[in-house]
């Protein structure tokens, strides 16, 4: 049997499917290692003096992600409590970087994704439909944690046997947003749920216009950070800008200088140049 | 009474769907360029119902499939009807004691090794194209696509229409070939059905009416794979 051929060179058919791996986290602070519990998963955080591989973790890099075998170890580190969904739009149950990746076949829809030669800061989503109430039941019950989840993209390729022969990561992020749809028509009853999702760099674009110009919110990413420290001894100056700074600068209560915001006037003294229109 | 199987053991004609999911362009200079989405390439079957059945004597079956809806899977076969046995029969040459004898090697992809062959020569053909193989007692046909002799060695190898969908460990178990195979199928449009009164029909003595059943489509079944 001849197959068809692609337009140029014979290649092979690219026969692909999308893994999905969602880690939720289940708290806010890291849980100690003297407090982990046995049959739980954790994801590392802080490695310290603590040897993760003796609890089960496949190494101590942060970022780890084990089921604990074993409650309470020793040293300084800590592990957030999360819990990791993997699912896949493949065929079968496939493993990649030893996990587990159940299949939902076409059930499973993932959006286009933006890839740059640059660092991108692009948003994509995935949909996953024709399930049931208890799969409603777990996105409801968990409280709104699914949003702020890590969620990472690996796009998948078969050979010639439909085997999984190779796996690229396309796409890393955050859960933003989720969605539940749920459409009846006739005797047809179908949920769907939409998980929206923002690469890194969007995430970090939103938490530095987030700062706030004072004091205490520069110094919440760097504590040693100085550069709003004086904010408060000039709060209601007013400043004109590219004018004398000894003759110009107008402080509320001396020299009658008028209200905080009258300063900015004219820039000149000479007659006939005092209107903005004829300032140079 | 099994429903899907008395629509089976019923039907006036069968279509058999089992094309694979592509994608397929056809490009501006006309070249066509076609890619393939793996799947688990459920069996699709249409079956079509004459209106032959009569409501007296079949208001079993129509509980079964109105209890089975469009939800429920149902085991059935081609086996258990004579009419019907012709269909997937097998086209190899070996016993029923030689084939039972075989048993699964591995089955990675859709490369399915099979081991403890029988002492035959080796131009004897084991499977010919779109005969079905079970493996063990899970009901999901797979069909070889070449023809496959004995060989010499101690194992063949079949390439099968579709990868292995099965979950479980299936190393060493046994094949079922040919119009033993079993079905897991489920109805997913379950037609609605309208009663044409015609005929009597004798009850202790006394003669009531009767009537035709006459369903408002095909059935089309789907092979369920969500337990594979």
């Amino acid at each position: 049997m001849q197959n068809i051929p692609a337009v140029s060179g014979n290649k092979a058919n690219v026969n692909t499917a999308e893994y999905v791996k969602l880690v939720i986290f289940n708290e806010y602070n890291a849980t100690p290692a003297g407090n982990i519990v046995a049959n739980t998963q954790y994801e590392i955080k802080f490695a310290g003096s603590t040897n993760w591989t003796s609890v089960g973790a496949p190494s101590n890099a942060i970022g780890t992600i084990f089921t604990a075998n074993a409650n309470g170890t020793t040293g300084t580190g800590n592990a957030s409590n999360v819990t990791m969904l993997t699912f896949s739009s493949s065929y079968t149950s496939d493993t990649i970087g030893n996990i587990e990746y159940n299949p939902l076949g076409g059930l499973l829809a993932v959006g286009p994704q933006q890839r740059s030669l640059r660092v991108t800061s692009a948003d994509t989503s995935i949909q996953i439909s024709g399930i049931g109430g208890n799969n409603i039941y777990e996105i409801l019950e968990s409280q709104g944690k699914i949003r702020g989840s890590k969620i990472e993209i690996t796009r998948g390729f078969f050979n010639n046997n439909v085997v999984l022969a190779n796996a690229v990561i396309r796409f890393t992020g955050i859960v933003t947003n989720y969605s539940i749809q749920e459409d009846r028509e006739g005797v047809e009853d179908n949920f769907t749920i939409t998980l929206d999702a923002s690469s890194y760099k969007t995430i970090l674009e939103n938490r530095i216009a987030g700062r706030k110009t004072n004091k205490s919110s520069w110094q919440f990413f760097d504590t040693l950070d100085s550069a709003m420290n004086n904010l408060n001894s000039l709060a209601g100056f007013s400043f004109d800008f590219g004018g004398d700074p000894k003759s110009k600068t107008v402080v509320p209560g001396y020299n009658g200088g008028g209200v905080p915001g009258g300063g900015g006037g004219s820039r000149s003294t000479t007659p006939g140049d005092t209107t903005p229109s004829n300032r140079k | 009474m099994a429903g899907l199987q008395t629509i089976i053991n019923n039907a006036s004609s069968l279509t058999i769907d089992r094309r694979k999911v592509v994608g397929l362009q056809i490009t501006r200079n006309e070249i066509p360029r076609v890619t393939l989405t793996p799947t688990r390439q459920p069996w699709k079957m249409e079956l079509e119902m004459p209106q032959n059945l009569t409501y007296y004597n079949n208001r079993d079956l129509l509980e079964a499939l109105d209890t089975m809806d469009r939800v429920s899977p149902e085991i059935v076969t081609f086996s258990s009807n004579a009419c019907l046995s012709w269909i997937f029969r097998y086209q190899g040459s070996l016993t029923q004691g030689q084939l039972n004898a075989m048993s699964v090697q591995s089955f990675v992809g859709n490369q399915l090794v099979l081991q403890t062959l029988p002492g035959i020569p080796s131009n004897r053909v084991i499977f010919e194209p779109n005969d079905l193989i079970q493996l063990g007692n899970y009901p999901y046909p797979f069909t070889s696509t070449t023809r496959v002799t004995r060989g010499v060695g101690s194992t063949v190898t079949v390439t099968t229409n579709r990868p292995n969908i099965l979950s479980v460990n299936i190393t060493n178990i046994g094949i079922t070939v040919g119009n033993a195979c079993d079905f897991y199928m489920f109805c997913p449009n379950m037609p609605t059905y309208r009663l044409i009164p015609g005929g009597v029909v004798r009850v202790n003595g006394i003669t009531v009416n009767n009537a035709y059943i006459a369903f408002n489509d095909r059935f089309t079944l789907f092979e369920y794979v969500g337990t594979a």
